[in-house]
């Protein structure tokens, strides 16, 4: 009790002194703050060069996956490293590598649907949902320089389709359709497009990640083109790695490392 | 005009069913009488209140040669309805089954228990 | 962005938080901390940083939830203090 009221005062005092800050800032969405028009007499900020300049150097409308995915792409690439870190990490803290005998004597529970009326109302809507789900991930992948979205919200869809599979039947199921080699082999393959789409322009003296080095490469008319589809291409990668990320994190999480029965 | 009257009438109407499943969530004296009231009023004023929202966008098409991607706007909307219609029963028929088996029981009137309810339950260990 | 809007959705952020930590029961907290995420990304969709948005629905409503119900799930439901 004594440590819960000084935990809440504690968040009570960082919270007024926040809020105390909260006075200094500028106005929401103010043009004439520092960040939005930068400073007196010095260069033009960073945000006005990207509102400006970021349809004619990549054509691509939305300017939240241009600056995520090219302009800031070493960042990009390194939060996807980070997943693929925590993915390793659940991995090696939980996963359990031997064969434990008193859970193969309890894991044959029949938990599918056939024949359980329990269960399939849940099995039939998932499997009614389910490729519609991973169809709008795929979109929102595929679109994700053209509207809101991206590689790891389209990622994070995918992974929860399994999820959802492993959630109505049985892990079982969506060990069946995405297994443990797979996962592993695709968060890591989709670290190494990204990379290999930034290493590709260093063999023709451009600098990592510039990605308008590869317009003859990925055949387009213009350099603007190539940084488009680019960024296409990165995103996919960026998917795929979130993706098996989070089944694997979910599959490890919910059996203790076992990787057999389920919740 | 006309259909901006319709589309407010929809959505008060969904507002109205919103409200009968919030004081349902409240007032009802078991699980699942709750959950019932929360599950069908739910899934009832969600597609009032999308309806009023697609009738308003359709009042907004003066010529639908320029006017057409506010018709795309009302297919997303049917589709985030048959989405809702797809998963919200089957979330509360997910949730009584779970409630079942974790061993909750109704209130049920003396004299008028289902006995369909010994089969039905897992025996429980 | 309309002003009364965000400071409702602000004192709900408010509450939810404070009531997902007082809960003792940890998958009510859970589900509380769900809507938490659900506030937060209505908050930011209705500021205009409708990416951010997106990605708060996916990760901290959807799939962290269900993670740490996993989690709750094999260890323990109640809360020690």
């Amino acid at each position: 009790m004594k440590a819960k009221i000084y935990a809440s005062l504690a968040v009570v005092i960082t919270g007024a002194v926040l809020l105390y800050a909260v006075t200094d800032f500028p106005n929401f969405g103010d043009p004439h703050s520092p960040a939005n028009a930068g400073v007196k007499g010095g260069a033009p900020s960073a945000s006005i060069y990207y509102i400006e300049n970021t349809y004619r150097d990549t054509k691509v409308p939305n300017l939240v996956t241009a600056v995520l995915a090219d302009y800031r792409g070493y960042d990009t690439m390194f939060e996807t490293v980070v997943i693929l870190t925590a993915g390793m990490a659940i991995f090696a803290i939980l996963r359990v590598l031997r064969r434990d005998e008193d859970t193969e004597e309890a894991a044959p529970v029949d938990r599918s649907i056939d024949g359980d009326h329990h269960r399939i109302i849940v099995g039939i809507t998932c499997r009614i949902a389910v490729p519609l789900i991973q169809i709008f991930a795929l979109y929102v992948v595929a679109h994700g320089h053209h509207s809101p979205g991206g590689g790891f919200q389209g990622g994070v869809m995918l992974g929860a389709s399994f999820i959802l599979i492993a959630l109505s039947g049985s892990l079982s199921d969506a060990l069946a359709r995405l297994g443990e080699s797979s996962f592993i082999r695709l968060a890591c393959i989709g670290i190494f497009i990204y990379a290999g789409f930034g290493f590709l322009p260093l063999l023709v003296d451009r600098n990592f990640l510039d990605y308008g080095a590869l317009a003859g490469l990925l055949m387009t008319d213009g350099e603007e083109m190539a940084r488009s589809h680019s960024m296409l291409g990165v995103e996919i990668g960026v998917a795929m790695t979130v993706m098996a990320v989070m089944f694997a994190i979910f599959a490890n999480l919910s059996t203790r490392g076992r990787l057999q029965g389920g919740l | 005009m006309v259909f901006t009257i319709i589309a407010a009438l929809l959505i008060l109407a969904g507002l109205v069913f919103f409200f009968g499943a919030a004081v349902g969530l409240l007032r009802f004296p078991d699980f699942y009488a709750r959950m019932h009231a929360a599950g069908k009023g739910d899934t009832l004023s969600s597609l009032l209140v999308i309806a009023g929202f697609a009738v308003y966008q359709i009042g907004g098409v003066h010529d639908l040669s320029h006017d057409w991607p506010l018709l795309l706007v009302v297919l997303k909307l049917l589709a985030i309805v048959v989405f809702i219609y797809l998963t919200s029963p089957t979330s509360t028929s997910a949730l009584a089954d779970a409630g079942w088996e974790d061993g909750i029981d109704p209130i049920i009137e003396p004299g008028r228990e289902n006995h369909l309810e010994d089969d039905l339950r897992p025996p429980q260990p | 962005m309309i002003v009364p809007f965000d400071i409702l959705i602000l004192v709900f952020l408010v509450i939810a938080a404070v009531i997902s930590l007082w809960v003792k029961d940890l998958l009510a907290a859970a589900m509380i901390y769900g809507i938490y995420g659900f506030l937060i990304c209505l908050l930011w969709a209705e500021m205009g940083a409708v990416d951010v948005a997106f990605t708060e629905a996916t990760v901290g409503a959807g799939v962290s939830t269900v993670l740490i119900v996993a989690t709750i799930l094999n260890t323990r439901r109640k809360s020690t203090d």
